[in-house]
């Protein structure tokens, strides 16, 4: 019963299926399940460690200067791209070449921003999720629900990419209409 | 292939023929109105179903009708004083929106049905959800007066039903007529999947799954109310007949399908009993598309796999007759 | 010659931003619903990429890509905050109806991405011209959208009513910007295999990146 109405929780507060954040970014990864489930991964370290960041950046900055907030939400992002790179770098300077290409896809992206300042509005609105944790959580929250928007398109990638789909519609239009019929579905339930 | 088409278009028939008797039943409680319902839904998606097949390049054959029973089942979702132009809307849509873009009825994806009852509850939810009481009789294109909420609202709300059991058998009570015929839905459920036209194991898990959780997290005072009424509302046996078991869409394999029924029928119970969401078996269909793919998905792994398998297995045996071959002749000389 | 020219014009229709590349899709299919919406975003988005990527052209091309791509999302997130106090005197109301969007017009794959892997490519002068026709072709979908989704959502056009009785107001809401932006995604591309385009352009199916 408790992981029905969770599940249902992730899919109302999807970024993608909800809020349309990342989703070129979904089209990218569902190409194959290795740049899924990696890309995935990525995403789910920036919008973590990027949303505990962004308490401290909200947290530190003052209210007048809020116009502000985008960018050091970019300076952040920026500084994980870069610390991330390095680490993949110093990890394994052979798989190096493969490894880099998802966190060039995956670091300025609206799924990663889009997660930083939802949460932050979010945070305005309800005072009590205004707290690193919470922070830090709802940033791997966003990611979880990445990942189920990915699994949910690469369930239907052979058939939206089939011969029998019109030349017009296959791929990234089938997707699109797919993604709106299943947002629809959870708009529906929510 | 042949004999493929030929079933296909026996399915298609044995499901009309079970929808025409639901229509007719749907004409005793309401009258012409619900006739003129069915008629309006049927040619919208026939002429959008032409006009796509049009535009793609192919020709509309004696299969492309199964567009009629997809729209006799969404009239029978619907109540009978639906506004006629909304209901064709939602037919186009379903026939464009989640049929044809994804290549029409050889590549099918979502439950057209399913599809077209979740686009008109999110635009239309308040005129989809309440209902002419039945034998309340309007004229073909009149509008309805008074209208009243369903059977299924009052049991999800209170836990408890109005009707007698056998109004509740033969749909006596207010609701989308073709959903609450019950006992003419437990005879086309038997006669479907006795024929094959149906995948029972879908069907099978769906029902399970209900009676399981009416037993064990009841939504009634009784356990025997909770099972009984489970299974009579929120259109449970009609989208498990009609929507959940089609088979374009449920996963080939009874064993996987009576899973996919599973789960979609649980999930859409917890949803009822949380949120008292009306008909959540429908709108949920929709969602758990992604899961009927993924079990087709595997069915096909596991089919390649064993092709492959089967393939190394000659292989083998080819090989091994070789060298029997060449020692027989060795030994010979 | 003549292919350098329809090059310059690509942006608008044969590689469009949205359409052909699906970049910058979260704006159109959250608040292309009114076109109030549309205008105020259309201003954001066309005053931002084209002032961060022509100061981004100015970044030296020897730098890491990893680096080049920070510079010109850091150049974006300056440029936003003329463009965001300029907002909020000409769209007071929009500005809090588009919330997220707006800023996130900043990190915009055309700013972030393309302006590395194709306007750095290109000289000065053809770079300018071939980003206002990419902006206006961001603008162009993005007024036809909101269009269509405001007279058939709120029966609406531009906030006044019009004439209309059945209203599907689904189409206003996400999944309705989600369907109806794949149904126009598919009629662009009958148009454009129709006027003869070639099929596999650049920034066409699978090199999709960004937003």
């Amino acid at each position: 019963m408790f992981l029905v109405t969770e599940f249902v929780t992730l899919l109302a507060t999807n970024l993608i299926l909800t809020q349309a954040l990342g989703t070129s970014t979904l089209f990218i990864a569902a190409g194959n399940k290795k740049n899924l489930l990696w890309t995935a991964i990525t995403i789910t370290i920036f919008t973590s460690v990027g949303s505990g960041a962004a308490y401290i950046i909200n947290v530190l900055l003052p209210d007048g200067l809020a116009d502000l907030t985008l960018l050091f939400y970019t300076l952040i992002i920026g500084a994980i791209y870069v610390l991330l790179l390095t680490a993949l770098y110093f990890a394994g300077s052979d798989s190096f070449e493969t490894t880099r290409k998802y966190v060039h896809v995956s670091a300025f992206n609206c799924a990663v921003m889009g997660t930083l300042f939802t949460i932050t509005d979010r945070a305005d609105t309800y005072p009590e999720l205004n707290t690193f944790i919470s922070f830090v959580l709802s940033g791997a929250e966003a990611g979880t629900g990445f990942i189920l928007a990915a699994f949910i398109l690469t369930a239907a990638f052979r058939k939206l990419n089939s011969a029998k789909v019109p030349h017009s519609f296959r791929g990234f239009p089938a997707m699109l209409v797919y993604l709106g019929l299943i947002s629809m579905a959870v708009y529906a339930l929510r | 292939m042949q004999t493929k088409t030929k079933s296909d278009r026996f399915v298609w028939i044995d499901i009309m023929v079970t929808l025409l008797t639901l229509e007719l039943m749907d004409y005793f409680y309401y009258g012409v109105r619900a006739v003129v319902l069915g008629s309006v839904c049927a040619g919208a998606s026939v002429i959008a179903e032409l006009i796509c097949l049009r535009l793609m390049h192919r020709k509309f054959t004696a299969d492309d009708l199964t567009c009629v029973s997809d729209a006799l089942i969404i009239s029978l979702m619907l109540p009978a004083v639906f506004d006629l132009k909304v209901a064709a809307l939602a037919c186009v849509f379903t026939a464009v929106a989640a049929k044809n873009i994804f290549g029409g009825r050889l590549n099918m994806i979502f439950s057209p049905a399913a599809a077209a009852y979740d686009f008109l509850y999110t635009s239309w939810k308040n005129q989809l959800l309440m209902f002419p009481d039945p034998h309340v009789r309007t004229g073909g294109f009149e509008k309805a007066g008074n209208l009243v909420s369903s059977a299924s609202h009052s049991f999800n709300i209170t836990g408890k039903m109005d009707a007698s059991d056998f109004e509740l058998l033969l749909g006596n009570v207010s609701g989308p007529a073709g959903a609450v015929s019950i006992l003419l839905l437990a005879v086309a459920a038997v006669v479907l999947m006795l024929r094959r036209s149906i995948s029972a194991g879908a069907f099978i898990g769906s029902i399970s799954a209900t009676v399981l959780l009416a037993l064990i997290v009841p939504a009634s005072v009784t356990r025997a109310d909770s099972v009984k009424y489970t299974l009579v509302t929120n259109m449970v046996l009609f989208a498990s007949v009609y929507i959940i078991a089609d088979r374009r869409i449920a996963p080939k394999r009874d064993y996987y399908a009576f899973f996919y029924g599973f789960f979609l029928a649980a999930f859409s119970y917890i949803i009822v009993i949380t949120t008292a969401k009306e008909n959540a078996i429908v709108l949920v269909s929709l969602l758990f598309t992604p899961v009927a793919l993924g079990f087709k998905n595997l069915e096909k792994h596991i089919e390649l796999t064993q092709l492959e398998e089967q393939e190394e297995e000659l292989k083998t045996a080819a090989s091994s007759a070789e060298t029997l071959g060449e020692e027989a002749a060795a030994n010979e000389k | 010659m003549k292919n350098k020219k329809t090059a310059v014009f690509d942006g608008l229709l044969g590689d469009n931003t949205v359409l052909s590349s699906l970049m910058v899709i979260s704006p159109v299919i959250m608040c292309g619903n009114t076109l109030e919406n549309a205008i105020a975003l259309i201003y954001a988005f066309s005053a931002i990429t084209f002032f961060s990527v022509v100061l981004g052209s100015f970044v030296p091309k020897k730098l890491p890509y990893a680096a080049k791509i920070i510079i010109n999302a850091v150049i974006a997130s300056i440029v936003y905050i003329p463009v965001k106090s300029a907002a909020g005197e000409f769209f007071p109301e929009v500005i809090s109806r588009v919330g997220i969007y707006f800023p996130l017009l900043a990190v915009n794959s055309l700013i972030v991405v393309q302006s590395e892997t194709k306007f750095s490519r290109m000289k000065r002068g053809s770079m300018i011209a071939s980003l206002v026709f990419y902006i206006l072709g961001f603008d162009a979908v993005m007024i036809v959208t909101a269009f269509v989704r405001e007279l058939f959502a709120y029966g609406t056009i531009a906030g006044r009513l019009v004439d209309a009785d059945t209203l599907i107001s689904g189409l206003g809401l996400p999944f309705g910007g989600f369907i109806f932006l794949g149904l126009l995604c598919g009629l662009y591309r009958k148009l454009r295999s129709a006027s003869g385009r070639g099929e596999n352009k650049s920034g066409g199916d699978g090199n999709v990146s960004g937003n």
